[in-house]
């Protein structure tokens, strides 16, 4: 269930408006799918994309990865603000998402899992049931 | 009471509700007798489809974005001019516009954090009305902008430097709210797709209220450098919102330098 949510969100980031800036496929590898587990090091809220940085365990030392997620007037009008990630600044989290074709540590955020357990995740319009 | 009259009664006061939900909502006007189109709109920059699954506390919720306002109005918009889908550029000038549209990810302004001017900024998200001018004020991630609009039959302004957003004068034709833009600077584009402009761009907004007090918006451009003919766009219709206005993040591209290829998609 979880990849099929994954596979069917590429659909979503791929949608256009003023806010994006490229098609996602321009940036991304969309089938490298990616799950980091590391230190949430800090939460940007900025435009055109959030940026979250994510200190994890590599081979040689630390990894610094970033992941890039949909714009912040898109995650208001979904309900989720800068301090529903934020405030866990410091703790462990695990991050789902694809990796840059560049190969840099540099993905696209698609579900973030908190130490808690509670979970952000981006799904496409069509597992949304309608009301 | 018998039950041929208690049904006849029904009959009619079902028949008065039907009447009364079909009539149009009593048009909203300010003390001057025109239209009032003051107040907030909804926000109407398109977003990404779908929405948040959120799990908290063994709780599951999801929630999308409201993206009604953003897409084309369904059907006649009652009150909007003939228009077309695209403009038509003078022949000399297709091979540029078709050059920047296929390198859109490279070549358009919005995509690095630029302005993107009248009209492509479309409708305001909150107008203030006053009797001698009114304001817009807009919600974009180039910077929340406001565009102060004389009504009180003033002309355009002669020492304004040209910028994305014009120099704006408006008059009431009827009741529609017709704003006269001038003096732009050539770095924005009036839509997507490539459609540059030089300085001699002139748009035309039009903004009424619909039957139900919706805002309706519709602009025309006209660059006699570069189009053979002015464009009449698609006019949009937004509703009435309650959602504050809030300062728009800033804007820091970061993946010019990450493009693989030349990939990009619709905007507006």
């Amino acid at each position: 269930m979880k990849y099929r949510i994954l596979a069917v969100f590429m659909v979503l980031i791929a949608a256009g408006s003023l806010w994006a800036h490229h098609s996602t496929t321009a940036v991304f590898d969309m089938g490298k799918k990616i799950q980091v587990t590391g230190t949430l090091n800090r939460v940007e809220w900025i435009n055109p994309h959030i940026s979250i940085y994510v200190d994890a365990k590599g081979e040689h030392g630390v990894d610094a990865w970033h992941f890039e997620g949909s714009p912040p007037a898109w995650f208001r009008r979904v309900g989720v603000n800068k301090n529903d990630i934020a405030r866990f600044q410091g703790q462990m989290i695990t991050v789902d998402g694809v990796r840059a074709k560049d190969g840099t540590l540099y993905g696209y955020l698609q579900k973030i899992t908190f130490a808690d357990g509670s979970s952000l995740e981006t799904v496409s319009a069509g597992q949304i049931p309608e009301k | 009471m018998n039950l041929r009259f208690f049904c006849a009664l029904l009959a009619g006061l079902l028949l008065v509700g039907l009447v009364a939900a079909q009539q149009p909502a009593k048009m909203k006007r300010t003390a001057d007798g025109h239209p009032d189109l003051s107040g907030i709109w909804a926000y109407a920059v398109d977003l990404p489809s779908g929405g948040i699954k959120r799990v908290s506390n063994g709780e599951v919720t999801v929630k999308q974005a409201d993206l009604s306002n953003r897409r084309a109005p369904k059907g006649e918009v009652k009150g909007a001019l003939p228009f077309t889908t695209a403009p038509a550029y003078k022949p000399e000038f297709q091979a540029k516009v078709k050059d920047l549209i296929d390198h859109e990810s490279k070549t358009d302004p919005v995509f690095y954090c630029g302005r993107p001017g009248v009209p492509r900024i479309g409708s305001p998200r909150k107008i203030v009305q006053l009797p001698n001018e009114i304001i817009f004020f807009y919600e974009d991630m180039s910077g929340d902008t406001y565009r102060v609009i004389p009504t009180d039959g003033r002309p355009h302004r002669a020492d304004a430097n040209p910028g994305a957003y014009g120099d704006s004068v408006g008059h009431w034709e009827g009741d529609t709210l017709v704003v006269d833009v001038t003096n732009f600077d050539d770095n924005t584009w009036f839509g997507e797709n490539g459609y540059f402009h030089t300085d001699a761009m002139h748009v035309t907004e039009r903004l009424w209220l619909d039957a139900n007090n919706n805002l309706a918006w519709q602009a025309i451009v006209d660059d006699p450098k570069v189009l053979a003919q002015p464009w009449t766009i698609t006019p949009r219709v937004v509703k009435p919102s309650n959602e504050p206005l809030e300062e728009s993040a800033r804007c820091v591209e970061d993946d010019g330098h990450r493009l693989q290829n030349n990939d990009h998609h619709g905007q507006r």
